[in-house]
């Protein structure tokens, strides 16, 4: 029984801890921002959509190599009409989240522009989780990407794709 | 004997059909706007070529997302968007920028000569603008869109698109003068 | 010289080349499934499965639409997080160039 527990007990070290999924979950935001993103993708919807990328696109090929491998994205992004309308303090909510596993990879700050701190899930010398955070006056912004990542061919991904940002709410005029 | 008037597309009818896979439908649908989307990538790169191509973009990938569009205002702001947005990620992409002289257009009858060289001017420094500002003075002057609208297209604050306009015009009027 | 009045008739509305959304057409019908022989539809006309064959192009319509909606959600998201690390980035370059 002894070996038994030592054997699962290196068993289970041996394994590669999971990388961490964060809570996203802003109601209150939500119901004060004008405009809305949410972007949800578990391991499923990340296949279905890698499989729609469009191959001959350079960028989308960029893409689809990016999230193999990936277990989630979640992005939430919230527009404000006027500033200061949401807690500036909700970067350390999400940061008291990350276990120990996480080190501030970039802390940027400025009285006037965008405040940015990343945050990678490290094995070694591997990134396997991010959270991106970013807040302005008027707009916050949390990104968690879960699995391996490299943060600097996704700096490298130039553009939009011709996608718009916001499509869950705001007035649509003629 | 009466004229048989042309009706109006009814577009609220076509944009369910076109959303069943209606193919017809769709037709209807970009013929109702391919103007508008055509325009705004042409007065961006005075390229009637490239307007074709990115306009062409445009309604594919509205094809794709028709079950997306909830309305016929909201049909015109996702145009709007998508194509802005195209052009200027273009833009960003492409490292070399052509300006072009060449592509004059017709001209109509009832222009008078001076003003379709104003014109023709007037496209040329547009396309030298910075990408923002030529979308901006686009939507505002071809579309009619106040700066409050045009926030929305290029989600940027009002306070920015009120500057980036004032800038554009500014730059304008300096060329125009510096090119009598 | 009043620049505005300028500036909305240059950029008064112009369509494209005739044919235009004929072309798009064409676009969305190649980038559809090919066409499937002739035999092949006669055979399938024939046969009383047809309800269940086309009971499968409605399953496969709907995939593809959730396809397109996964697609475009990847690349919303990608775009976002890659916009972020680029202006982090950036900033740091500034900080350590002064």
């Amino acid at each position: 029984m002894r070996k038994f527990l030592i054997a699962l007990v290196l068993v289970l070290l041996a394994l590669p801890v999971a990388a961490q999924q964060i809570n996203l979950d802003f109601p209150d935001l939500e119901d004060r921002a004008d405009e809305v993103v949410d972007v949800t993708l578990d391991a499923s919807m990340l296949r279905l959509g890698a499989r729609f990328l469009r191959g001959h696109d350079p960028d989308e090929r960029a893409v689809r190599d990016m999230i193999q491998g990936l277990t989630g994205i979640y992005v939430r992004s919230y527009e404000f009409s006027k500033e200061n309308e949401y807690d500036r303090k909700l970067a350390d909510r999400i940061k008291s989240q990350l276990g120990p596993t996480w080190k501030a990879f970039v802390t940027v700050r400025s009285k006037t522009k965008e405040n940015v701190n990343i945050y990678a899930d490290m094995r070694g010398d591997k990134v396997v989780g991010l959270v991106i955070i970013s807040a302005e006056p008027r707009e916050f912004t949390v990104v968690n990407i879960v699995g391996p990542i490299d943060i600097e061919r996704l700096a490298s991904l130039e553009g939009e794709f011709g996608i718009p940002r916001f499509t869950t709410r705001g007035k649509d005029h003629d | 004997m009466t004229a048989i008037m042309p009706t109006a597309v009814d577009l609220p009818a076509a944009l369910t059909r076109a959303q069943s896979g209606d193919h017809d439908a769709f037709a209807e649908v970009i013929e109702q706007h391919e103007a508008m989307v055509y325009s705004l990538a042409y007065h961006f790169f005075n390229d009637r070529g490239r307007a074709e191509e990115i306009a062409q973009d445009v309604f594919l990938q509205l094809y794709r997302n028709l079950g997306t569009i909830e309305s016929d205002a909201h049909l015109l702001f996702w145009l709007r968007q998508v194509t802005t947005r195209r052009c200027i990620d273009v833009t960003r992409r492409s490292r070399m920028k052509a300006v072009s002289l060449d592509d004059a257009g017709e001209l109509r009858a009832a222009e008078k000569k001076h003003d379709a060289l104003l014109d023709r001017r007037l496209k040329t420094f547009i396309e030298q603008l910075p990408d923002i500002q030529r979308a901006v003075v686009t939507l505002r002057y071809q579309e009619d869109l106040d700066p409050s609208d045009i926030c929305r297209i290029v989600q940027l604050p009002v306070n920015t698109v009120k500057s980036h306009l004032h800038r554009a015009l500014q730059s304008l009027r300096r060329k125009l003068g510096e090119h009598p | 010289m009043n620049l505005e009045n300028d500036l909305r008739r240059a950029l008064h509305r112009e369509s494209p080349a005739p044919g235009f959304a004929g072309r798009v057409i064409q676009r969305i019908e190649r980038d559809e499934r090919p066409a499937r022989p002739v035999w092949w539809r006669a055979a399938a006309a024939s046969v009383t499965l047809a309800a269940i064959l086309g009971g499968y192009a409605v399953h496969e319509a709907a995939e593809r639409r959730r396809g397109e909606r996964a697609r475009e959600e990847v690349l919303r998201a990608m775009s976002i997080a890659s916009e972020k690390v680029r202006i982090a980035r950036q900033e740091v370059r500034q900080i350590g160039s002064h």
